[in-house]
């Protein structure tokens, strides 16, 4: 799954308000998808392309605050834009509270709520992207053995071959294999480069 | 202070113990039995005493008589004798004339004569010589025959040589001759010897009766023999007898009545007790009521009131019952009302009122609501006397009840409020989903103008959602019109005084209450009004209330509303003015908006509701300054039927 996949979701149990959003974003230039109801978003499978969810927080059947606890129940982190109504703000505000990314009142300024919702996305894109980068540095640390891992430590604290091998009790000739290994596994160049990999990590 | 001195008199407790008077009559009854008594015995023993007179009476006669015989016969014998010395009788007429003498002689046997010559027996000669001496006869001492017959002999001298009679007596014979039957009858006679030998007796039977007897001599014939007499037990009499019988009888009654009349005192006494148990029972059930009890008499009067009565006004008894109507229990302001009521009671109407409710003022002036039953009174013959009254202090229950009532409009008033607030939420949900829509859509035609992003053939679908949305927003208010519509006032002519009137009657009790006086002056002749007068008498009520709540906080003396009705050319017109501070020029303006209020629990909804309702009716409703304080809302509705 790439980041760029993830796309806006809206849930409204309204037609109306469903497909004039739909119109807005488009006219902004973004498709979105829209679904009747929490239960037709859930029973797609779909949740996973989500990037961000413009939700109306009163519906029939699930309403918009149930989804966004089930989401949180299953370790979803996309960002919940809530559509509320005249008197459902304090409703919205607790909801903010559990780390929903904003609530929009009705009527809302419509370019404002694009704008929101670009801005959940891009944000939720960079959080999948940087979790993706993450990942892909563990997997090479995995590959590394562990008298690797022990050269590496000492390598990123800059001491010298010289050093790492009597500090290790290896010949110095080990530890430039060594070396050469990790910065092959780690895909990087030189000890700089290595560092500034493993930084991210922290 | 608990009784009721018309009706029942009171109990005295009774004398201590029996006491003194129980003695007397017990005295008195043994005196007099004592008395009876003595007056019987005493009667008996004259009757005895009586008797035994009579009895010694008839046995001295019965002696006299026995001694006239024996002496009579003595002197005939001595006739007989010297007849028959002198003239030489014919012995054959001596023979009869002493044949005669003995048959009529009383016991007299035999006639001998003697001479001189024939007293050569010893035994004869010295009662002879006496008898010749004295020349008187002499008897001889009583023989006993054998056959037990008791004789004796008398020796009658003749004198001269003529020699003796001698005559024989049998004794047993002398007493059956001689003693008469009714003597024979009463007594037994017996004659007896010094030794007290019977020698003879006169007797049917033998007399059981020894305590009246009486013995006397019986000489002649002398020699100790004497008469003894024993009355045989007289026949009772009837008359003393009878009235023995009646005193006992009378005793014996009076006993018995006496005792009767104990009985029926100690009866009599017990149920006095039982009566004034059964009365301090029923003052004591009295006295503990906490309902206060009054009778009065037909004329009005208080007889009779017990403790909690006295306690609810605070006026003692007998206070209360010397007064006479208007009672200073009455509260002032509803005195006349009261008046009203107790003259009616009096007229005889108690039983149509049923439980009243009245106000009371207590001594010390605090006032407080009576409920009060009244019920006819009659005396134990069943004649009307007066009424009874039983009064129930109900000021905490109506307080209960204003309180109940006080918090229930609160609770309805909450409730509007909810309503309201949930209508309110509700169209404001329900139009805000196509009004979103439509800012939605049109802010998306918008961007693809600005953008160029889109031809006028793509802003084409947008709009007509715009305009199908926006007819949506449209229904949603037809709809909330339509249930408006279903309140829409029911025209009729009305009058508009009536419809014053009305409210006025509605206002008159939360007025009082708040201590404001309400007056009203009302044209007459005033054309009718086409209108729904359960609202117009709606907003009636709403402008007298704003106008006792302006006037909430001013003095007393100055809470006063006054409605006026009038006509002119426009239509008719009704002002409320109230005093209170007027309404300052800041909230003028906004007085008629809805949600406005001045009232800290107000809606802001009234006038606003007040004036739509006006405008229904194609009216005005204005308000202005009223001259010294004070505000006058004025109500103006055209005349007659106004084209709707």
């Amino acid at each position: 799954m790439s980041a760029s996949e993830s796309q806006i979701f809206i849930v409204d149990d309204d037609d109306a308000i469903r497909d004039a959003l739909g119109w807005l974003f488009r006219s902004r230039g973004h498709a979105v998808r829209t679904w009747p109801s929490a239960e037709a978003l859930l029973d797609s499978g779909e949740i996973a392309h989500c990037g961000c969810l413009v939700l109306d927080i009163r519906m029939d059947g699930m309403s918009g605050l149930e989804l966004f606890g089930w989401l949180r129940e299953h370790s979803h982190t996309l960002p919940v834009i809530f559509l509320t109504g005249h008197g459902d703000v304090p409703m919205a505000v607790d909801a903010i509270k559990q780390g929903a990314f904003d609530f929009v009142e009705k009527p809302f300024n419509d370019n404002e709520l694009v704008d929101r919702a670009l801005a959940a996305l891009a944000m939720h894109r960079q959080q999948v992207s940087k979790r993706a980068a993450l990942q892909a540095i563990e997997e090479r640390v995995a590959q590394l053995t562990q008298r690797e891992i022990e050269v590496m430590e000492r390598v990123l604290a800059g001491q010298m071959n010289k050093v790492i091998a009597s500090d290790l009790g290896v010949t110095m000739r080990t530890v430039e294999v060594h070396r050469a290994r990790i910065f092959e596994k780690m895909g990087v160049r030189s000890a700089v480069e290595l560092a500034q990999v493993l930084a991210t990590r922290k | 202070m608990n009784t009721v001195p018309t009706l029942t008199p009171p109990l005295h407790a009774p004398a201590s113990g029996p006491g003194w008077y129980w003695i007397v009559p017990r005295v008195a009854v043994a005196l007099f039995l004592v008395a009876i008594g003595a007056l019987v015995w005493w009667l008996h023993r004259n009757d005895l005493d009586e008797q035994r007179a009579t009895l010694i009476n008839d046995v001295l006669w019965m002696e006299q008589d026995l001694r006239f015989h024996l002496d009579r016969n003595a002197e005939q014998m001595a006739q007989i004798g010297r007849d028959a010395g002198d003239r030489r009788l014919d012995p054959q007429v001596l023979d009869a004339r002493l044949r005669s003498l003995i048959a009529n002689g009383h016991g007299l046997l035999k006639i001998d004569t003697l001479h001189a010559t024939d007293l050569t027996d010893g035994e004869l000669s010295g009662p002879a010589r006496l008898s010749g001496s004295t020349g008187r006869a002499v008897y001889l001492p009583p023989e006993r025959t054998p056959d037990g017959d008791v004789h004796f002999d008398v020796l009658v001298p003749l004198g001269g040589d003529l020699g003796w009679m001698l005559g024989r007596y049998s004794i047993a014979q002398m007493l059956s001759q001689s003693v008469p039957w009714w003597f024979a009858e009463r007594y037994k006679l017996d004659v007896i010897d010094n030794t007290e030998t019977v020698l003879a007796s006169k007797s049917k039977v033998a007399a059981e009766h020894d305590e009246l007897n009486y013995a006397l001599a019986f000489d002649p014939p002398g020699h100790g023999l004497r008469l003894r007499v024993t009355a045989y037990r007289s026949d009772t009499r009837l008359l003393p007898a009878l009235l023995v019988v009646t005193i006992v009888g009378l005793a014996l009654t009076m006993l018995w009545s006496l005792w009767a009349l104990r009985r029926h005192l100690v009866r009599r006494l017990a149920a006095e007790q039982a009566l004034r148990e059964e009365h301090s029972f029923r003052t004591a059930m009295e006295d503990s009521l906490i309902i206060g009890l009054r009778a009065r008499d037909l004329s009005g009067r208080i007889t009779h009131v017990n403790p909690a009565f006295c306690r609810m006004v605070g006026w003692s008894a007998e206070e209360l019952m010397a007064m006479t109507p208007p009672m200073p229990y009455w509260a002032p302001e509803a005195a006349e009302h009261i008046r009203a009521l107790h003259d009616g009671i009096l007229a005889g109407g108690a039983m149509s009122h049923g439980a009243m409710e009245l106000k009371f003022v207590r001594r010390d002036g605090q006032r407080f609501d009576v409920l009060i039953s009244e019920a006819p009174l009659m005396d134990a013959r069943g004649r009307h006397v007066g009424w009874m009254s039983s009064v129930l202090d109900i000021t905490e229950r109506k307080q209960a009840e204003e309180l109940y009532r006080q918090q229930q409009e609160k609770l309805q008033f909450t409730g509007r409020l909810i309503t309201m607030g949930e209508m309110a939420s509700t169209l404001a949900h329900e139009l805000n989903q196509p009004l979103s829509a439509i800012a939605s859509y049109s802010t998306a035609c918008l961007n693809m103008v600005e953008h160029g992003t889109g031809t006028l053939s793509d802003l084409q679908e947008p709009l007509a959602k715009m305009s199908s949305q926006a007819k949506r927003a449209g229904t949603i208010i037809r709809r909330v019109h339509e249930f408006v519509r279903r309140s829409e006032p029911k025209r009729m002519p009305c009058s508009l005084n009536d419809v014053v009137d009305e409210a006025l009657g509605l206002i008159e009790a939360d007025a009082r209450k708040r201590d404001i006086r309400i007056s009203s002056s009302l044209a007459g002749g005033l054309p009718d009004i086409h209108a729904d007068r359960v609202m117009i008498e709606q907003v009636l009520l709403n402008l007298i209330r704003n106008g006792m709540d302006a006037m909430a906080g001013c003095a007393p003396e100055r809470r006063r509303l006054l409605i006026q009705t009038g006509a002119d050319a426009e239509g008719v017109q009704v002002s409320v003015r109230d005093n209170g501070g007027g309404i300052p020029p800041e909230v003028a303006d906004k007085l008629f908006a809805p949600f406005f209020t001045t009232k800290p629990d107000g809606m802001g909804m009234g006038l606003n509701i007040c004036r739509s309702i006006v405008e229904l009716h194609h009216g005005r409703l204005w308000f202005e300054a009223a001259e010294g304080g004070g505000t006058v809302f004025i109500l103006k509705l055209p005349a007659g039927g106004a084209a709707p």
